[in-house]
């Protein structure tokens, strides 16, 4: 007793060590950023929840829940409570209340920037637990590990980066480790745990329909397999019922789940599952005959009536049809043709195989082989694994983004992988033998051993028999062991370095290294916001693409036109349209829009290239979607279809707004004496358009190094209006002759209506 | 002018009783000192006593239009010894009475020098310019020495530092040289007389004033006294009008601009872990220098500063407590730290508002500051882990000058033995933790064995 005793605390004490190991390791790896740079919240939407957090730290969780930005979509505003998923808000929030209870006054802003690097600790936990429940307690502690390090999951949680994704990781993990446990156990304790981190995830991310229909797919596959049995018809009907309930708290999905098409699977397994419910129970009361055909016949009707049910409600409206963005999971071209707005974003682009590799490096390799054995070694949690692995990875092929969903499962079965090969190789040779030693080929047997291995003992195959045979010697051993270290070893190197050369960048602060190795820090986007922020009227209103949005509202907090909260594509068409039309007829756009400054990003100076003009075709295109007849893209191609900024470029582009408040008066710099004046770096060409100046704009500020340009919009009365010859100057009135004479003394009004009694009054058009 | 002149005169006949009129001054040089944002007057006046007693109070006093623009006055006698200066009210309306350090004896002759400092008294004329433009400012003074008593003999000079001076009023004898105007000698010009001077100038001189300033200290028996301050600053000086171009900005190497690029901000030599941000984070552009007595900070404000622009930033840094705190008998401990601090040279705080976070625990506090403040009601701060608040010193004071660094000092009771109350109730706390942590892993909850488990 004594004996057992230790050896489980012992082996407690290495799962417990590994783990803190992996979380300070995760946790350490992300502050490259922080240590380089600063504490500061990254890139374009962390902007946008940093700012909801500082709102409802502020002002209490129901003010932000009824929160009305008037700062942002001007003159729409926005209505954030209900458009935002307030999971990942409520959380550091509540981090922040608990450590102010205790005196602790660290301020919201790095609770913000720690936040997911913490969370990612939490992920690793759950990665581990997950992968227990599938396999075993070591091959957990390698997905940890994995997971606790690997780009593919990094690039969405450095310190800085503080976004849904940060949080809504360890709830999907978590969320897969509460069903699998409830589907094991067949609890209603399990299925509601289940449900409640359901919530938790809707409330944090979008990515919660992955969970609503894998979940139900995972139910469907099993029913179809034959493995019905009673734990699953509580633990599933248990956590929809709840997580139905619970998701349609959160405001933003609201009657989502019972009205669009994205959730339709999981009612309908949800019916599907009580139905063969009802008949397993009927089958214990009728004879073989009779329930063969009720059979037939009720899975017919039912599977007639769901179907119905949901086109028709389709049809009436009830149930929405599938957006744009989910369509584009099907068809990769969709976004192209219909929704230029989607495409337009990088991370909205197919994966790359270079990205598979770079984000993931060994594991997509070994990941194949963990999926082998799981199939092979198939029971009911294995069959999740295998529908998460496989649904994963196609969505990670269409979509750069969803790289993160693939992640977590490709670190589990690598873990499931790694930790087989170590139990074949590091086994004494007494036990058993097994096949073949390659570290590569996916058909390495893992045998019968696993003992722990209940439910789904698959029976030997032929060929692994043969193999069985031939021992593996000594040295065979170790070098298998020390390659496999290598490799490991050669993992951590890479994702050590992805993290701190890909991933690690706030992307407002930019840093360029001289010859010398000195650092530059290019404060740019900074300094313009924060000029804004001091020198511009509290009221006034900021016109920009909208990738700079949220960034205007967080750090200069002034009212925006639109922002990366995409949700109304005219809006942006018109400023789409107002970027690229001449600047007389932006100004009128801009008047109706009451703007007062014009916010440009130029990369000209420095050579950074994802300035706007390398913006420009997109903004043309979403605002050629809008106002198909003002806006041609064609117009801003050469003869030869090229879009080029120098003399070569089309009339029309040397003269868009979005042209001229970029290289305003970049024609006269020089950058340096060999290059001509006007040479712009990100482009390599001498800007077309040289010699010009701004009517109905003035140049408000321009940063340092010219990456931002502000301009002013001038009021009516201000800009010189064309010079008109004298000749010409006179005040046209409509000549008019009285036609009252001595003998008429009646005067006329000019335009009345001819009234012809009996006739009604015919309306002028 | 006659018809002030002749009220000024009416006035002197008016009050000549509630001053001394014994006293005259006999040699009055003043020193107008227009080459920064400030306006400096320093008056050296020999003084004699015409009448029979010996005199030991002397009454200057200012203009009464710029008599509201004063920020800090002070006397010293001829041994540069600092005299008490006291302000009252009395029917000249604001006047400062000298007390002499040694009283004047019946004839005798004795040399005090008095200064000024006055801030808002340079207006940009014209008061918006283009980005290329020279700043151009006016000075309204007084030709002559603004005094109760009758002055025998007067000379002013005005320093400008500028050979552009654009306009000044000429009251003769007058006589200009590279940066200066002389005006004067003047004779047996009665009390209190006006007259008004002009000066339209050029001067590039940062024209920058901190708007609002509020430092806080923090003190630490731990060993360390962290200092924060939030400082609002405001380009006071000429508007811009029109655009700023940043290509006519690069192209434009001269120092001399109205423009502020960046000043300096010194600090206690001791000071360490220095910081400087704003509300978007760190401010990259600044550098740290360490001096022989003091550390120089080059602070770059985000963006150059034009007239009418503003900015703000937060400065903060540790400087060791064992320089600033002393312990006396009775654990009792003094606090001698400075008020206000260098913000840049030649600065002007239009209002300041400085706190003292004192450790848990202090009792009969007691602040003394070496000149008036405006005390703010005190407050309760928190800090980490505290249950028992920490008492906050405040008060405020506005339109403070470089003359106004001066130390202020706290003296308060404190037991040493505070200072374990945190460490104390952290560890009896982690205690409690892992006790119960322990109790719930030995201990069975579960109503009845799970399913699973029993089928084994």
């Amino acid at each position: 007793m004594l004996k057992i005793n230790t050896k489980t605390g012992l082996s407690s004490l290495i799962i417990f060590t590994v783990l803190l190991l992996a979380w300070v390791a995760g946790f350490s790896s992300r502050l490259f950023a922080v240590i380089r740079f600063e504490s500061i919240i990254h890139e374009f939407d962390p902007w946008f929840n940093y700012r909801a957090t500082a709102y409802m730290v502020e002002n209490g969780f129901y003010k932000f829940l009824n929160w009305f930005d008037e700062r942002a979509w001007y003159p729409l505003g926005r209505i954030v409570g209900g458009t935002v998923y307030p999971g990942l808000m409520i959380t550091s929030g509540s981090i922040h209340y608990i450590l102010h209870l205790l005196n602790i006054d660290i301020h919201i802003r790095d609770i913000c920037v720690f936040l997911a690097p913490v969370f990612s600790g939490l992920t690793a936990i759950s990665t581990y637990l997950l992968t227990k429940e599938l396999w075993s307690a070591g091959a957990g502690l390698f997905a940890a590990c994995f997971i606790a390090i690997v780009p593919g999951y990094i690039s969405r949680s450095v310190a800085g980066s503080y976004d849904n994704e940060g949080i809504a990781i360890f709830a999907l993990q978590f969320t897969y480790f509460l069903w699998l446990k409830s589907v094991k156990t067949g609890s209603i304790f399990w299925a509601c745990m289940t449900a409640l981190s359901y919530f938790y995830m809707v409330s944090a991310w979008g990515g919660y329909v992955f969970i609503i229909n894998l979940i139900p797919l995972h139910v469907f596959v099993l029913l179809l397999m034959g493995r019905y049995s009673n734990r699953l018809f509580t633990s599933y009907t248990t956590f929809y019922i709840l997580g139905l309930l619970l998701s349609m708290q959160i405001p933003f999905v609201g009657f989502q789940p019972i009205r669009t098409s994205e959730h339709m699977a999981a009612s309908g397994v949800f019916a599907l599952i009580i139905a063969v419910a009802a008949l397993k129970y009927l089958q214990t009361m009728l004879s073989k005959s009779e329930f063969k055909s009720l059979f037939i016949v009720g899975a017919l009707v039912a599977a007639a009536v769901v179907f119905l049910a949901v086109v028709v409600l389709t049809y009436a409206g009830y149930i929405a049809p599938w957006s744009g963005r989910f369509y584009s999971l099907w068809d990769t071209g969709y976004a192209k043709i219909h929704i230029p707005i989607i495409a337009s974003v990088s991370e909205h682009q197919p994966t790359t195989w270079f990205s598979f590799f770079f984000d993931l490096h060994v594991l997509v390799t070994t990941f194949p082989a963990g999926l082998w054995y799981c199939i092979k070694n198939i029971n009911d949690e294995r069959v999740f694994v295998v529908l998460y692995a496989l649904s994963a990875v196609y969505f990670a092929g269409v979509m750069v983004r969803l790289m993160l969903t693939l992640t977590p499962v490709v670190c589990m079965l690598s873990g499931v992988a790694f930790s087989v090969l170590l139990d074949l190789f590091l086994r004494e040779e007494d036990t058993h033998r097994s096949g073949d030693s390659d570290v590569d080929d996916e058909q390495t047997t893992s045998s019968n051993r696993r003992l722990y291995d209940k439910a789904g003992r698959v029976p030997k195959m032929k060929h692994e028999q043969v193999r069985e045979s031939d021992g593996i010697g000594a040295n065979i051993r170790s070098i298998i062991i020390v390659v496999m270290l290598l490799l490991l070893m050669l993992f951590a190197v890479h994702c050590t370095w992805v993290t701190s050369n890909a991933y690690s960048s706030p992307s407002i602060v930019l840093a360029s290294y001289g010859n010398d190795g000195s650092r530059q820090i290019l404060d740019d986007f900074r300094e313009a916001y924060y000029w804004l922020s001091q020198n511009t009227d509290d009221n006034a209103r900021v016109m920009s693409w909208w990738d700079y949005g949220y960034q205007i509202a967080g750090m200069a907090n002034r009212t925006t036109l639109v922002d990366n909260n995409t949700w109304n594509n005219s809006h942006i068409a018109l400023v789409g349209k107002a970027m690229s039309s001449n600047e007389s007829a932006a100004y009128d756009i801009m008047t109706s829009l009451d703007v007062d400054y014009v916010l440009v990003i130029f990369g000209g100076v420095i050579g950074y290239s994802g300035d706007d003009i390398n913006k420009f075709l997109w903004m043309v295109r979403i605002a050629e979607g809008e106002h198909p007849k003002d806006i041609r893209e064609g117009d801003y191609f050469t003869e030869h279809g090229e879009f080029r900024v120098d003399s070569e470029g089309s009339p029309t582009l040397l003269n868009c707004l979005m042209y001229k408040l970029s290289y305003y008066r970049f024609g006269e710099l020089k950058l340096d004496y060999r290059s001509p004046s006007g040479f712009d770096r990100t482009r390599g060409a001498v800007i077309g358009n040289k010699d010009f100046t701004l009517t109905y704009l003035e140049e408000a500020y321009t940063t340092e190094h010219w990456l931002v340009r502000i301009y002013r919009v001038k009021k009516p009365h201000e800009f010189n209006r064309p010079r008109i010859p004298f000749s010409n100057r006179v005040v046209k009135s409509q000549s008019f002759i009285s036609k009252k004479n001595t003998k008429r003394k009646k005067g006329t009004i000019k335009n009345k209506p001819v009234i012809v009694k009996g006739k009604k009054l015919l309306k002028q058009a | 002018m006659l018809k002030l002149i002749i009220i000024a005169f009416l006035f002197t006949n008016f009050h000549t009783k509630t001053t001394n009129g014994a006293i005259i001054n006999k040699n009055v040089e003043r020193v107008i000192d227009l080459s920064t944002q400030l306006v400096k007057i320093s008056s050296a006046i020999t003084l004699e006593n015409t009448g029979k007693d010996a005199e030991s109070k002397y009454i200057i006093t200012l203009e009464p239009n710029s008599i509201r623009n004063l920020s800090f006055i002070s006397a010293k006698d001829s041994y540069k010894e600092e005299l008490k200066v006291t302000e009252t009210k009395n029917e000249l309306g604001q006047v400062f009475s000298v007390k002499l350090n040694h009283p004047l004896a019946a004839s005798r002759t004795s040399t005090i020098n008095v200064e000024f400092v006055l801030t808002n008294s340079l207006v940009p004329y014209p008061s918006s310019i283009v980005q290329k433009d020279k700043q151009l400012v006016r000075y309204f003074g007084n030709h002559y020495f603004y005094s109760p008593y009758l002055t025998t003999k007067q000379t002013t000079s005005v320093i400008v530092n500028t050979r552009s001076i654009e306009n000044y009023s000429k009251l003769k004898p007058v006589s200009q040289s590279d940066s200066s105007i002389t005006y004067g000698p003047y004779n047996d010009v009665a009390a209190l007389t006006v007259d008004p001077m002009i000066v339209h100038f050029e001067n590039n001189a940062p024209f920058l004033s901190v708007t609002r300033l509020e430092r806080l200290i923090e003190v630490s028996h731990w060993g360390n006294i962290a200092v924060e301050e939030n400082i609002d600053i405001l380009h006071t000086g000429a508007k811009l009008k029109g655009s700023f171009s940043r290509y006519d900005y690069q192209r434009d190497t001269s120092n001399n601009h109205h423009s502020i690029k960046s000043y300096k901000t010194i600090l206690p030599a001791a000071a360490h872990s220095v910081y400087y941000r704003d509300s978007n984070g760190n401010i990259s552009t600044s550098q740290v220098r360490a001096r022989k007595d003091w550390i120089e900070l080059e602070l770059r404000p985000r963006y150059p500063l034009f007239g009418g622009w503003r900015s703000s930033y937060m400065l903060g840094y540790s400087v060791p407590s064992y320089q600033y705190l002393y312990k006396g008998v009775n654990n009792q401990y003094a606090l001698r730290m400075r008020l206000i601090d260098n913000v840049f040279d030649d600065m002007h705080v239009e209002y300041l508002e400085t706190s003292v976070v004192l450790p848990v625990g202090v009792t009969n506090v007691k602040l003394s500051t070496p000149y008036e403040v405006e005390r703010l009601s005190d407050s309760i701060a928190y800090k980490y882990l505290d249950t028992k608040g920490r008492p906050i010193i405040r008060f405020a004071k506005r339109n403070l000058v470089e003359q106004h660094i001066q130390d202020l000092e706290i003296t308060y009771e404190w037991q040493p033995l505070l200072l374990l109350h945190e460490p104390v109730l952290l560890s009896i706390a982690l205690y409690l933790l892992f006790i119960v942590v322990i109790i719930y892993v030995r201990l069975d909850f579960s109503i009845s064995k799970p399913e699973h488990v029993k089928t084994q």
